[in-house]
């Protein structure tokens, strides 16, 4: 692949892998390191990809297990029974809710669901990937995908919910007489 | 299949309509159109997940990183070591050459693909009425300048649209779709208390079977749709106000 090529690789898809990268890493530095050592990975191995159409998924998929490779062995992942059963309903937050909050706070509240679902949940809400594709990045069946961008998606609204609920407290009532005359 | 598995699908239907050609959605969105609790409930699930997606996208990275990545796969690049000059051998030059021009070709044509070919306005008729979001979480008519206001008035026949801006289409719409490989841009707007979903592409992308200016009409599940070309574009408009609805305004 040419230069020209590889940028416009780059330019198509970085944004979007740093952002998962992100999520998962919950940290800039880290997600920035993941992005490029992705990019590395692509220009020393990833031009031997036959179907240059499957390189977004190449991407996404190596970044994945590039951040699997690098997590710490102390860390323990959660495991799924570890986990509280699904609710089957839970209220999810209202959307002028979350149209209200600021990106940063969407990305922070991501970044707290349990990682076996934050990852398909964060190439869900991406958008550039399908539930097939996101199955084949993951290595897992397209069955375990759905179920768990469900269950993801009831932590994520129970975690915006109560940051919601937590900043509409934090908010002072225009009618608080006192609170208005306060120097 | 009951709400709950309806459900259990439909949490994995992206917000914007990218998987609206996916097979295995069919069933539940079908559900989700004759069902109007599961229909309200896929309403607000999709209203949720794109104000999601949309702060999830609207993360920036950090300035430096594109460069750093170039640079840093610049640097990558394997280098050949340096080795004696070989001597002149056309033929194992002329096999390289044949070589270089085969391999160009085939990344031309993978890297570009062809474009999809034309489909039948019918193709994106059905596809409006099996349209399970109607793009009423995004703007309306109202919102889209003069040929929102356009479309709003009740004077308008919207058959005799004309001067639509495609280039101001793609800055301006309620929603951007992809029906049959091709770009279809949808704006909503309400006409005497019932809504309208006019679907926008280049006649180039969807013709065939319509004839210019002429509104043919298909009916399915309580929505009714009028497809016509005009102009260079290709229209369907689709209201579940019924087909009196639609001719009222054609």
């Amino acid at each position: 692949m040419g230069s020209d090529a590889f940028t416009q690789l780059v330019d198509a898809n970085y944004a979007s892998l740093y952002r998962f990268a992100l999520s998962l890493a919950r940290n800039q530095a880290d997600a920035c390191d993941l992005t490029q050592q992705t990019f590395y990975i692509w220009a020393t191995k990833g031009q031997a990809l036959r179907d240059v159409s499957k390189a977004k998924s190449w991407l996404f998929t190596t970044l994945y297990r590039e951040f699997l490779r690098g997590r710490r062995r102390d860390v323990r992942s959660t495991a799924l029974e570890d986990l509280p059963p699904d609710e089957a309903d839970p209220p999810a937050p209202a959307v002028d809710l979350v149209a209200a909050l600021d990106a940063e706070a969407v990305v922070g509240a991501l970044q707290e669901v349990d990682e076996v679902f934050r990852a398909p949940l964060t190439l869900f809400y991406l958008e550039e990937l399908s539930y097939q594709e996101i199955a084949a990045a993951l290595d897992v069946p397209i069955g375990t995908v759905m179920s768990r961008l469900s269950r993801g998606k009831n932590q994520l609204r129970a975690i915006l919910a109560r940051r919601g609920q937590g900043s509409r407290d934090n908010v002072v009532p225009f009618s608080n007489q006192q609170v208005r005359k306060a120097p | 299949m009951n709400n709950e598995q309806a459900k259990f699908i439909l949490r994995a239907y992206r917000p914007g309509g990218r998987d609206a050609g996916d097979a295995i959605f069919g069933a539940a969105l079908q559900q989700a159109q004759l069902d109007p609790a599961l229909g309200a409930w896929f309403a607000r699930e999709q209203a949720l997940d794109a104000a999601v997606a949309a702060k999830v996208r609207a993360v920036a990275p950090p300035a430096g990183l594109r460069e750093a990545i170039l640079a840093g796969a610049r640097m990558s690049t394997p280098r050949p070591a340096a080795a004696p000059r070989p001597r002149w051998r056309p033929a194992a030059w002329l096999a390289i050459a044949a070589a270089v021009v085969v391999l160009l070709t085939v990344v031309a044509t993978r890297w570009y693909p062809a474009a999809p070919g034309p489909a039948p306005l019918d193709q994106m008729a059905r596809f409006a009425l099996a349209d399970p979001l109607s793009a009423h979480t995004g703007p309306h008519a109202d919102k889209l300048g003069t040929f929102g206001a356009w479309l709003q008035n009740p004077a308008s026949r919207i058959s005799a649209v004309s001067g639509v801006d495609l280039a101001q289409l793609q800055a301006e719409h309620c929603r951007a779709v992809t029906v049959a490989g091709h770009e279809v841009f949808e704006i909503c707007f309400q006409r005497d208390g019932s809504w309208y979903h006019l679907y926008i592409a280049r006649a180039g992308d969807f013709g065939g079977n319509a004839a210019a200016g002429v509104p043919e009409f298909l009916e399915q599940g309580g929505r009714s749709v009028a497809t016509w070309t005009s102009r260079g574009l290709a229209y369907v408009l689709m209201t579940g106000g019924g087909p009196d609805a639609l001719r009222r305004i054609l």
